[in-house]
Parts: structure tokens; sequence; C-alpha cells
């Protein structure tokens, strides 16, 4: 059974303490907002295949955090020269997730690269990324997180999940969100 | 002749106003700007494909309290459009643009002057606030004021540099 991308969602919000977790523009976002909305939660609601690259400048600058990343298929295809500059950097409290459910699913459902011959876990492994995964099953879910909350960085996890619209109503208070999220990053102790 | 002291004061201007993280996709004007940040083991540079990748990278750095400048051709900002407005305008997030200025004053290739004549009005439609120096004089009198005034709003502002200022680059 395909995993859905609540699922996953939930059995990360699970074991959050004070990582930061940074979510794309589209269905990432109001998923994580819906399930485990927190302070330490960067959504992005522009710059469409930034947040990878909006994510990786976080963890540059605050290296003592965990910085996890919820990307989409089509969002990471848009900035696949983020791949080369993670690799490059090689953070190593960096960790990125991609919910590839093969399509544009927020506006609505059209087919991506990875519906077809593309493999982002393959493209992250030839960026360099030595620890990039693709997951299909829970328990490949639970290492995938292992790896990602307490291994070394960089990881790339690309998560197959089902094809669907996330449930609940977007609160896109962009700029009060982006004001809490500073102020709990900023007083947030190191680590 | 262009003072080459100018990447100096450009570099110098960036370090005083607390700018310790950088991005860049390198030209030939900008890359001497970034051989002084290069050589300064409190600066961070990160060379990253494309310029929207550098926007997103600083856009991270300032919400997790570092500030931060991209250093690009003005091809680059092309690259840029979407990010700036749909990011760090949307969401008021400061960065320092630092853009070498083809298709201007000598250009030599045709195919730099289209987005050399677009970089003014570029900047101007995302009501980015920007300076042109055509001198280390007036690059030293604008460059601290329009930076404290990038952060007063909370908004991205470019240092263009101009020909007359660097030099450019002879074809």
């Amino acid at each position: 059974m395909t995993l859905t991308r609540a699922v996953a969602t939930r059995r990360l919000a699970e074991r959050l303490t004070r990582e930061v977790v940074v979510t794309n523009l589209g269905q990432a976002a109001l998923e994580l907002q819906t399930i485990a909305d927190r302070p330490l939660n960067c959504y992005t609601y522009g710059a469409m295949g930034q947040c990878s690259s909006l994510a990786l400048g976080i963890a540059l600058a605050r290296p003592d955090v965990r910085v996890v990343c919820l990307d989409g298929d089509g969002s990471l295809l848009m900035n696949l020269g983020s791949l080369c500059t993670i690799a490059t950097e090689a953070p190593r409290n960096f960790a990125l997730v991609i919910w590839d459910n093969e399509v544009h699913q927020t506006t609505g459902g059209q087919a991506t690269a990875t519906a077809a011959r593309s493999s982002l876990a393959a493209i992250a492994r030839g960026a360099g990324i030595e620890k990039a995964l693709e997951v299909r099953t829970e328990d490949e879910l639970g290492r995938a997180y292992d790896l990602a909350l307490r291994g070394d960085g960089p990881v790339v996890a690309c998560v197959k999940v089902e094809k669907g619209r996330a449930e609940g109503r977007f609160d896109r208070d962009v700029l009060g969100h982006a004001r809490r999220f500073m102020q709990a990053l900023a007083a947030l102790p190191a680590g | 002749m262009a003072d080459p002291s100018w990447s100096k004061h450009v570099a110098d201007v960036l370090r005083r106003n607390g700018i310790r993280m950088y991005a860049t996709v390198p030209d030939y004007v900008v890359s001497h700007v970034l051989e002084h940040l290069w050589a300064d083991a409190e600066c961070r540079v990160v060379t990253v494909t494309r310029e929207e990748e550098g926007v997103g990278l600083l856009s991270g750095a300032w919400l997790a309290g570092k500030r931060g400048a991209l250093l690009m051709q003005n091809s680059g900002l092309g690259n840029c459009i979407n990010a700036l407005g749909s990011l760090n305008v949307a969401s008021q997030i400061p960065i320092v643009l630092v853009i070498s200025h083809r298709g201007d004053l000598g250009e030599f290739n045709p195919a730099q002057v289209p987005m050399g004549q677009a970089t003014a009005p570029i900047l101007d439609a995302l009501g980015i606030r920007s300076i042109r120096p055509s001198s280390i004089a007036e690059l030293e009198a604008q460059g601290d004021g329009l930076i404290k005034l990038g952060y007063t709003r909370s908004l991205p502002v470019a240092i263009v540099l101009p020909t007359e200022l660097t030099g450019g680059k002879q074809g």
C-alpha cells in the first residue's frame, strides 16, 4: 500500500523536538500546518522551487539546529541545482524530504517527470549526496527519519506518496508566520 | 580609467554593515569583489548554480539571523525576479543585491543589451531601492545609507555597478 503524505507528515511530527521544518508552498505546507503547526515551522508561500535553498540557508546560518525541508517533486524539479549546492556545502544538520506523488498536485494533478523516468533519489546521488534514499513503506520511512533526525547529513529522502490534496484550510498569514518563525529560532538556545 | 580599488570598497561597504553570508554566480566584474570576500575567513561565500537559488539561500540565512548579499550580473537579476517578488517583498525579507551592469556603456556583446536596459525598470517594478554609483566617492557616500534603508524597510536593496566605476569587461 502506498504511503500518504498525511501519515508520513504525522510520523515526522511525532518525532520533532527542536528541529526546524521548512515546507514548500503547496500541499506540504497545508499538510504540516493542519497536522502540527508550531513556531519552528517555516512555511513558504511563494518562490516555487526555492524552499530547499531557503532551508539550506537556515542550516548554514544555524549549524547547531537540525533543519528538515519538506519539498514536492514538482517544486524540486524547478531547482535541481539546489541538490548540487547541498552536496557541495554538505551541511551535517540538513535533511531534504521530498513528497513525490508524481504530479503537480496544487494545479490539478498534471504529471511531473517523476511519473515517467526520472528518479529524484538518483539525481541527488548523482549530485553527490551519498545518503539519498527512495522510501516506499512505513519501515523505510522510519529508517529515513532516523537518518534525517539523528544521523549526519546531508540526507535526501524521496518518499513516494499517494496523489491527493491535503485536508484543511490554508492560513496564509505570510508576515505573521515569518515573524513567529524568526523569533522562535532566535530564542532557541544553541544546542 | 577605473580605479582598481573599487572592488575593495564594495567589499568593505558590505562587511562593515555586518554582512557575512554571501551567495554568487560569478561574473568577470563581481569576481573582483569576491576575491576580497574569499580571502576573508569571517565571510562565507556559497557559489550557487542559478541566482534565484542564492535568493532562497540568503532569505533562509536572514530568517536564521544572518545578513546576506547576492553578487551577480544583471542577467542573473532576470533569473531572480519571481523569488524576489514572491519571497522577499511578500515576506519582507531583506537582502543586498550587488549587480554588475552589463549591456550599458561600452558593451561589446549585443546579447547583453536588452537586459542591460531592463535592469533599472525591473528593480523599480519590484519596489527595490537601488543606487548606481559611478565613482568610489559616490559608492562611499551612498552605500551605507542604502543598506541601512534596506534593513529599516526589511526589503531588498541593490547596488548596481556601472562600467564607469568598475571598468567593465573588455571584449
